[in-house]
């Protein structure tokens, strides 16, 4: 459980960071502390002003499907992380990265977005980490088949 | 854990951004740490009002530079906002660490700003932003919106551009200031004069708006004086420097002297990057909600602005706004 509370200061300021240089808006909608993982195909991945945001279809248990909508950063911000409108195309699998709506509907600040082939893009804004040392611990945290940073970090602490 | 007393979690408010001192409290600030660290270069003596100020410097300059096109300094291609020092002006550390400074602003605006500064400090993020719901930066904002910018300098008026919005300030050389309207706008009235290559400018006529979310507000007497001049620096460093003082009777005890900056965005340029028209209003979906604090619409839901979807025609062919991929958003889609 330390080493927890050592790696969200961490994480938060680097969040932070980036909320303070790029947002147009609150991030009070996203809990930050929370960090999880889905795969899902994209739907859209709609690179747009003020914000980008990249819809993606999961699968549920039950075999229905649910629309998940993650905000990103503005093009302009993207542009120079080598990201652009055709990034992310529809019908492809991705995995993403994302901080939860604190209200709990299908949406939240995105953090990275990885495709198909291993590659992995951060995207992130102010509403999640997205940031390379962030990327890197999650590479672990998959390799043992974690898709949350509580688990994962429970786990460890165990 | 005592979260807030613990070493790491200071270093959490100084990071965030980017701000180790009040020295270099631009370092972090909006695309700061881009060429040496900025200074502000206050007036030599106190004005009382904005148009004294304004006619003091338009005397030095002997009534200004009458540029030519080919004379007029060029600030051409995309920018974007590489650091400045306002936090300073505001904060006694210029960072996240630090307090409101009491007696800069008046009691009014210091109660209301030392309520921003809370929600910074104790959530991490003030609830609601004017801008996610798509008002204009308006001033002093656009001087650092971190979207690009560009620069159109012509002999009788200057065009700042900023693509959030986007917005366009006009910047009328030679002319005195004028209000037909009536009323006070996001940008108000500018007028300036060249003085060699600095661009000295006054704006006027107003609407209330703020810093960012996390700094102080200002009133619909806000005024600015402000000197643009690219400088250049060792190691082929090109930056565009603001130097502005801020007169606002409601808000501000007495002026502000501030100092924001520019880069090229080279990025941008080598990605070939092309600012395309947008309507904030037909792609934001930030609201704010019944609980004071900023939420999204999303797809499926009332209220919900679909972007690339959008027709009043769907009858016909292409009338898509997403005619490469032709996607559409069903929320639970089979």
């Amino acid at each position: 459980m330390k080493s927890f509370f050592r790696t969200l200061p961490i994480a938060l300021a680097a969040t932070m960071a980036a909320m303070a240089a790029h947002a147009h808006h609150s991030f009070a909608m996203f809990d930050r502390t929370t960090e999880v993982v889905k795969t899902g195909k994209v739907q859209r991945w709609a690179f747009n002003n003020p914000h980008s945001w990249l819809y993606i279809n999961v699968l549920n248990d039950d075999g229905t499907q649910t629309l998940w909508s993650f905000e990103s950063a503005s093009p302009t911000q993207l542009i120079g992380r080598g990201i652009t409108g055709k990034t992310f195309e529809p019908g492809t699998t991705v995995t993403v990265m994302y901080c939860p709506l604190r209200d709990g509907r299908a949406g939240g600040g995105i953090g990275w977005v990885m495709l198909a082939d291993g590659s992995y893009f951060s995207v992130a804004d102010g509403g999640c980490n997205g940031s390379d040392e962030n990327i890197n611990r999650w590479k672990g945290w998959m390799k043992l088949g974690y898709r949350s940073n509580k688990d994962a970090q429970a786990a460890a602490d165990k | 854990m005592k979260f807030a007393k613990h070493p790491i979690w200071i270093g959490v408010g100084l990071v965030a951004l980017g701000i180790g001192s009040g020295a270099n409290a631009q370092q972090g600030a909006f695309g700061g740490g881009y060429g040496p660290p900025l200074k502000v270069l206050a007036p030599t003596q106190m004005f009382a009002t904005s148009d004294e100020h304004y006619a003091h410097l338009l005397k030095l300059a002997n009534g200004g530079t009458k540029h030519t096109l080919a004379s007029v300094p060029r600030w051409d291609g995309l920018w974007v906002a590489a650091g400045n020092t306002h936090m300073s002006a505001f904060i006694d550390t210029g960072n996240l660490g630090g307090k409101v400074i009491e007696g800069v602003l008046t009691p009014a605006y210091e109660a209301a700003y030392k309520e921003r500064w809370r929600q910074q400090i104790e959530q991490g993020q003030v609830d609601y932003d004017r801008l996610g719901e798509c008002q204009p930066p308006g001033m002093p904002r656009f001087l650092l919106e971190p979207y690009s910018h560009e620069f159109i300098n012509l002999p009788n008026e200057s065009y700042l551009i900023n693509d959030f919005g986007p917005s366009i300030r006009r910047v009328l050389i030679g002319k005195q200031h004028s209000n037909l309207y009536g009323t006070h706008s996001w940008y108000g009235d500018t007028i300036g004069f060249w003085n060699g290559t600095q661009l000295v400018m006054s704006t006027k006529y107003l609407y209330p708006a703020d810093f960012t979310r996390w700094s102080p507000m200002t009133s619909n007497q806000f005024e600015s004086i402000e000197i643009w001049e690219l400088k250049k620096y060792p190691g082929g460093i090109e930056r565009l420097e603001v130097q502005a003082t801020f007169y606002d009777r409601y808000a501000f005890v007495k002026p502000i002297n501030v100092v924001y900056a520019f880069r090229h965005a080279t990025e941008l340029q080598k990605a070939d990057y092309r600012v395309n028209q947008w309507e904030c209003e037909q792609t934001n979906n930030t609201y704010l909600d019944d609980k004071g604090k900023s939420n999204f619409h999303l797809p499926g839901e009332a209220g919900f602005n679909d972007g690339r979807g959008f027709t009043h025609f769907p009858e016909l062919p292409g009338q898509s706004r997403d005619p490469i991929y032709n996607t559409t958003l069903t929320p639970g889609a089979k």
